[in-house]
């Protein structure tokens, strides 16, 4: 059976500034990444992992290329449009987990599927249902100031998790965590990797959770290097 | 004045002193803060504009005092121009006369004394009375007109008359009189029009000019003839005597002025000298009416003030947001500072002199756009009244004045305001763990010592606010002080019990007490009496109560509320992420949220209460238009008693068919000696004849009501009584205690109090028994029965009360009865056209005074949006989280305009509501009276709400679409 490509990039260049300030964050990239796949990529810092993870997620535009996610060429949708795709087909997990402080670890989790239109009631039944299976169920009421770092990146992990999204994209996940938590939040997107199917591209620096990956891929200078 | 502006100097070279010893013992702190001064010119700016607000209403304040000063002072001078002191007697003021005679040998005793007086320049004998006069050339007559006799050689100290054309005149010739601009305007009359002025004797005149309502031709308020002192003598049969003396002080109008109190006491000393003869005394007349118009003055601006008291309170909250905002955004750099060693005081010397520099910046700007705001209140009110008063609107449009000594004033208390309170806020938000503020770690939750330390203040607070209220609970006529009283024993009581019980419930009651308490008028009578009468600060004493109130219950409540709000976003859909996101910050940090609700509360209060009390006395006038004037169509009264003016009527085959009822009133004045230390009061005296047939019987055709009457009987029983019994006596219902008065100040006196009343000319005294209020205010005085009029000495007819006859119009019957009878000189007065100019000077007045208060509006949009633009920045990182996660530009803009919807809806509707809610309680509480009638003024709120909204929309829709716009992928990596 062929493997299923979900996340293509052809040429993809972004370019910084211009003219003397002119900076090449992405030189021409050419990646294909298979559905179920986890991909983790690694590099020094300012080597562009995040502008790529970025400019292929469609959180930022590219100079020149074409990237296309499960087949729609990302970059040609309006901003509604990229909007809506995100909301239906991916999950982000941030190195600062970015959990809205004044909502609950719960109502966090149960904000994706609100914006995908799930009737409250059902998004919170399953919005439990992922943290309990993180091992948050006794924090779910609680908010993200009452929440250890590696309690709140779980809570940030099952909101990228909960509306089943075909590619997540996880920039420095366990850069804020301890070793022991960094270990826990790599097996947890191994586990969910492995238990659901999805795609999840992993920006890291850490050594471990790239050994966790199906494949790694190190940047240098905005280009993939062997 | 110079003590004064001595005083505000010696205040800002004290706080200049001590601001340099400070920054020379913390040099980091004052460098600190100059850097954080000069990090960010637009948020420098944002800040001062945010400042300003509370100076701009202080110096617009006084801009106004200032120029209502200046144009009362521009009337006073006008009315008595060169006349700095009179010599009368007004013993026998009465009618036509306010002066009594005296010979003219007099004058020549006065004038030989004074004349080597270096102090006074000249003395002038005249005449000084009223009468009528009608122009036989063109028809018109013209009665209750102003008459002076002037002698045109002896008058040269008080100026020429200036006729229209840029000539000028000494006085009139024999023979001749000079009309001022006002009455011949009024007569239609120009030079060579013969006339014939009527008094005790028909004067025939030839008008020798139009003279210019100044100085001299504006003598006493205009309306004038002036006449040669021998034709003013033959009017009035008064032939080698005189009624008034002007004394012109040497040197200029303010010199003169300077010098009024000296030469008063030095004429008197010389009337003393000649034996006081004919009772004549000296009165400083020109510096007592300057001294008026400026007093005059000063209560505007206490108007203007207190009710810009909330707007300021709001100002100076906006000040402690933009300051806890500034805090929260530099929470690490504070941290850190702290970290390296500064201490705590050394950053709140940091906040300090950043909101030193704020201070003075946002108190120039404050105080310079308050003269702009003073200019253009004006201009609005110049031209609200330019059709009613060509003259008052001419005063005031040229004379707009903003002198030093209040520019000084707004400077200085604006400074020291916003300076005071960033010194407050910059102590609290300098209080912080060192650790938790570089991390950016939220602080904890309040520990019980927190609490124990609050139940200690709320027992401090119990025990003042029940000293103060039993204080003044009895004993005092100002009701504020036990209301305060009570409201601090509701507020603490409220801190002791939150030791012990859940926060919720502790404050929430708190809340409902303070406002009921404050809010309910008739609770006030209950507890406090009725000895005690509201005043204009009673309206921002209960307001500020009540708001607290409402925040109390707004913060502790906010999630329920917010809760209830989102289930009605629907079930799905994107209004379900937008409204859930949105309301979030507001429920989960209330007391953020709280600064803004509570400054739109406090404007938008003092907004509908100002517009809701302009609605009552605009509806209260036009119910007042039976209430006043008892179902008459005029009130009319003669220069001379007329005998029988019913008969008169009835005769003339023009003017039997034109009225229906003629009810004639005995008119006099009279000294009542009020009880309860309330000491003399002079007040007019009205009587109608107890047995004139039906068509001329007061007591049966008046429709005059009572407000309240003495054993509670009916109107019926208490006009039969008055009828028949003369120890009784009726009074306007400006005497009946508790009434609520838009500035000046009337004695009351309660029911059943037994009142001497003495006519001040003959000393003859008679006691009556108060047994009703009427609920009219227009013919102000005590109504009593025609005997003990007669007994005090008044019995002749000067006082009509007349209605028109069906389908007859009103103009037409007045101008044929003013025809007939100007030679006794009769004035007539149309209800319903008085009531109908009250109502447009009232809707003036109203309509100013809403919007200087509303200026306060621009405080609470100002915090939306800097509260707006610092949650963009603050929440980028959110913004990109929600952005990457699917929300739409479109989402986060509505995310963020539900965000504040929410507080401004919120806060506009709470302040309406209590608005209306003190409003309606003041009008129950004043039933009966023209100010209590209860009319939401729905137009009007209706226009506020959405001003208030659409401008708070328009603040902050820039920075919610600058988040909106934020590219994802920089938001969600931003670090400030």
């Amino acid at each position: 059976m062929q493997e299923e490509v979900v996340v293509s990039g052809r040429d993809v260049w972004k370019v910084y500034g211009e003219g003397e300030t002119r900076v090449r964050a992405l030189q021409g990239l050419n990646i294909d990444i298979l559905r179920g796949e986890m991909l983790a990529i690694m590099g020094p810092s300012g080597c562009g992992k995040t502008t790529f993870l970025n400019c292929f997620s469609g959180l930022d535009e590219i100079s020149q290329g074409a990237v296309t996610l499960e087949g729609v060429n990302i970059h040609d949708l309006t901003d509604r449009a990229k909007s809506e795709y995100r909301a239906r087909r991916m999950g982000f997990v941030f190195q600062s987990y970015n959990l809205l402080p004044v909502l609950s670890a719960v109502e966090n989790v149960e904000l994706p599927l609100l914006i995908g239109g799930v009737l409250p009631k059902e998004a919170r039944e399953r919005s439990e249902a992922i943290l309990g299976e993180l091992g948050l169920a006794a924090r779910a009421h609680h908010k993200p100031s009452e929440l250890s770092g590696g309690q709140q990146q779980r809570v940030s992990l099952a909101r990228a998790l909960v509306a089943r999204p075909a590619i997540v994209w996880a920039d420095e996940p366990t850069g804020n965590l301890d070793e022991e938590g960094s270990i826990q939040v790599a097996q947890l997107l191994r586990g969910l990797n492995r238990q659901y199917g999805q795609t999840i591209v992993v920006v890291t620096h850490d050594a471990e959770v790239a050994a966790d990956c199906d494949r790694t891929l190190k940047m240098h200078d905005g280009r993939f290097v062997a | 004045m110079v003590s004064t502006v001595l005083a505000l100097l010696l205040v800002m070279a004290g706080v200049a002193v001590a601001s340099t010893v400070v920054a020379l013992r913390s040099p980091i702190a004052f460098r600190v803060a100059m850097r954080n001064v000069r990090r960010g010119p637009w948020r420098t700016a944002l800040v001062v504009v945010g400042l300003l607000v509370g100076t701009t209403i202080i110096s617009g304040s006084l801009v106004i005092n200032d120029t209502v000063s200046a144009v009362n002072v521009h009337f006073a001078y006008q009315a008595y121009g060169y006349t700095d002191e009179g010599i009368y007697n007004s013993s026998v003021a009465q009618g036509n006369f306010a002066y009594a005679f005296f010979p003219e040998s007099i004058y020549g005793a006065i004038a030989n004394r004074t004349a080597s007086d270096p102090q006074i320049v000249g003395t002038t004998p005249e005449i000084v009375t009223g009468g009528s006069i009608f122009d036989r050339t063109d028809g018109v007559p013209e009665s209750g007109i102003q008459v002076v006799g002037v002698n045109a050689s002896a008058g040269a100290a008080l100026g020429a008359f200036a006729y229209d054309n840029g000539s000028s005149t000494l006085g009139p010739a024999v023979g001749s009189v000079l009309l001022d601009d006002q009455l011949a305007a009024n007569l239609g009359a120009t030079a060579g029009d013969r006339v014939v002025l009527y008094g005790a004797t028909p004067v025939p005149l030839v008008v020798q000019g139009v003279v210019k309502d100044d100085l001299r031709g504006g003598f006493l308020g205009g309306n004038t003839a002036f006449v040669s002192l021998g034709a003013a003598q033959s009017l009035w049969n008064a032939s080698g005597r005189i009624n008034f003396v002007a004394v012109t002080n040497a040197g200029s109008l303010a010199r003169g002025l300077a010098a009024s109190g000296a030469v008063t006491a030095q004429l008197n000393a010389t009337l003393a000298a000649l034996g006081s003869p004919a009772g004549l005394a000296a009165y400083p007349l020109l510096a007592t009416a300057v001294d008026q118009a400026i007093r005059s003055g000063s209560s505007i601006t206490t108007l203007f003030l207190v009710l810009g008291l909330f707007s300021i309170v709001a100002g100076a909250l906006l000040i402690v947001g933009i300051f806890v905002t500034l805090a929260e955004e530099r929470k690490g750099e504070m941290g850190m500072l702290r970290a390296v060693g500064l201490s705590r005081r050394a950053l709140v010397h940091t906040y300090y002199f950043e909101g030193l520099v704020y201070a003075a910046a946002s108190a120039l700007a404050g105080t310079a756009l308050g003269v702009a705001v003073g200019y253009v209140l004006l201009e609005l009110y110049v031209r609200s009244v330019s059709s009613l008063s060509p003259s008052i609107a001419t005063a005031f449009a040229e004379s707009f004045t903003a002198s030093p000594q209040s520019l000084l004033t707004a400077y200085v208390i604006g400074f020291l305001l916003t300076l005071g309170t960033i010194a407050a806020a910059s102590a609290r938000v300098s209080r912080l763990n060192i650790v938790r503020a570089i991390r950016s770690v939220p602080e904890p939750t309040p520990p019980l010592r927190l609490y124990t330390g609050l139940a200690y203040a709320g027992a401090a607070l119990v025990a003042l606010g029940g000293l103060l209220f039993a204080a003044t609970r009895t004993g005092t006529g100002d009701v504020n002080p036990p209301i305060v009283g009570l409201g601090l024993v509701i507020a603490g009581a409220g801190l002791v019990a939150s030791r012990f019980v859940p926060n919720r419930v502790t404050f929430s009651v708190t809340g409902i007490l303070l406002i009921a308490w404050a809010g309910t008028t008739s609770l006030h009578r209950v507890v406090l009496g009725s000895q005690h009468s509201d005043t204009i600060l009673a309206i921002f004493v209960e307001g500020i109560l009540m708001v607290i109130g409402a925040v109390l219950l707004f913060v502790f409540n906010s999630d329920l509320l917010v809760r209830g709000i989102g289930r009605l976003a629907g079930r799905r859909g994107r209004a379900v992420p937008v409204v859930r996101v949105g309301l979030a910050y507001p429920r989960r940090r209330p007391l953020r949220s709280a600064v803004n609700f509570m400054i739109f509360v406090m404007v938008i209060f003092t907004v509908v209460v100002v517009a809701s009390y302009g609605a009552a006395v605009q509806q209260g006038l036009d119910n007042s238009v039976t209430a006043e004037s008892g179902g008459y169509t005029f009130f009319g009264f003669t220069s001379v008693p007329v005998p029988n003016l019913p008969a008169a009527i009835a005769n003339n085959s023009t003017l039997a068919g034109e009225f229906s009822t003629v009810v004639p009133l005995v008119v006099g004045t009279v000294a009542a000696a009020l009880p309860g230390g309330t000491g003399v009061w002079e007040d007019s005296l009205y009587a109608a004849p107890a047995n004139a047939s039906a068509d001329q019987n007061f007591y049966a055709t008046n429709r005059y009501n009572f407000t309240a009457t003495l054993g509670g009987v009916p109107a019926s029983t208490v006009w039969n009584e008055l009828a028949t019994n003369a120890s009784v006596a009726v009074v306007d219902g400006a005497y009946q205690p508790g009434g609520v008065t838009f500035g000046g100040s009337h004695p009351s006196v309660a029911l059943g109090a037994v009142v001497p009343l003495e006519n001040p000319a003959t000393h003859a005294v008679r006691t009556v028994t108060v047994i009703g209020y009427m609920s009219q205010t227009f013919l102000g005085g005590f109504w009593v029965n025609p005997s003990t009029a007669a007994a005090l000495g008044y019995s002749g007819e000067a006082g009509f009360l007349l209605t028109t006859a069906p389908a007859v119009a009103a103009t037409t019957a007045a101008q044929d009865l003013k025809r007939a009878f100007y030679p006794e000189g009769l004035v007539l007065l149309d209800f319903a056209q008085i009531l109908a100019t009250s109502v447009q000077t009232v809707e003036g007045i109203i309509g100013l005074l809403e919007v200087f208060v509303g200026l306060g509006l621009a405080v609470g949009i100002a915090g939306m949006g800097i509260v707006a633009l610092r949650a963009v920045v603050e929440r980028r990182t959110q913004i990109g989280m929600l952005r990457a996660n699917g929300f739409t530009r479109g989402m986060v803009l509505a995310s963020f305009l539900v965000e504040y919807s929410y507080v401004t809806l919120l806060g506009t509707g709470t302040g309406t509501a209590l608005a209306l809610w003190l409003y309606y309680n003041a009008t129950a509480a004043n039933a009966g009276t023209p100010f209590g009638v209860f009319v939401i003024p729905g137009t009007t709120i209706a226009t506020i709400f959405l001003v208030a909204y659409a401008l708070t929309i328009l603040a902050i829709v820039g920075p919610s679409w600058r988040a909106a716009r934020l590219p994802p992928a920089e938001a969600v990596r931003y670090t400030e």
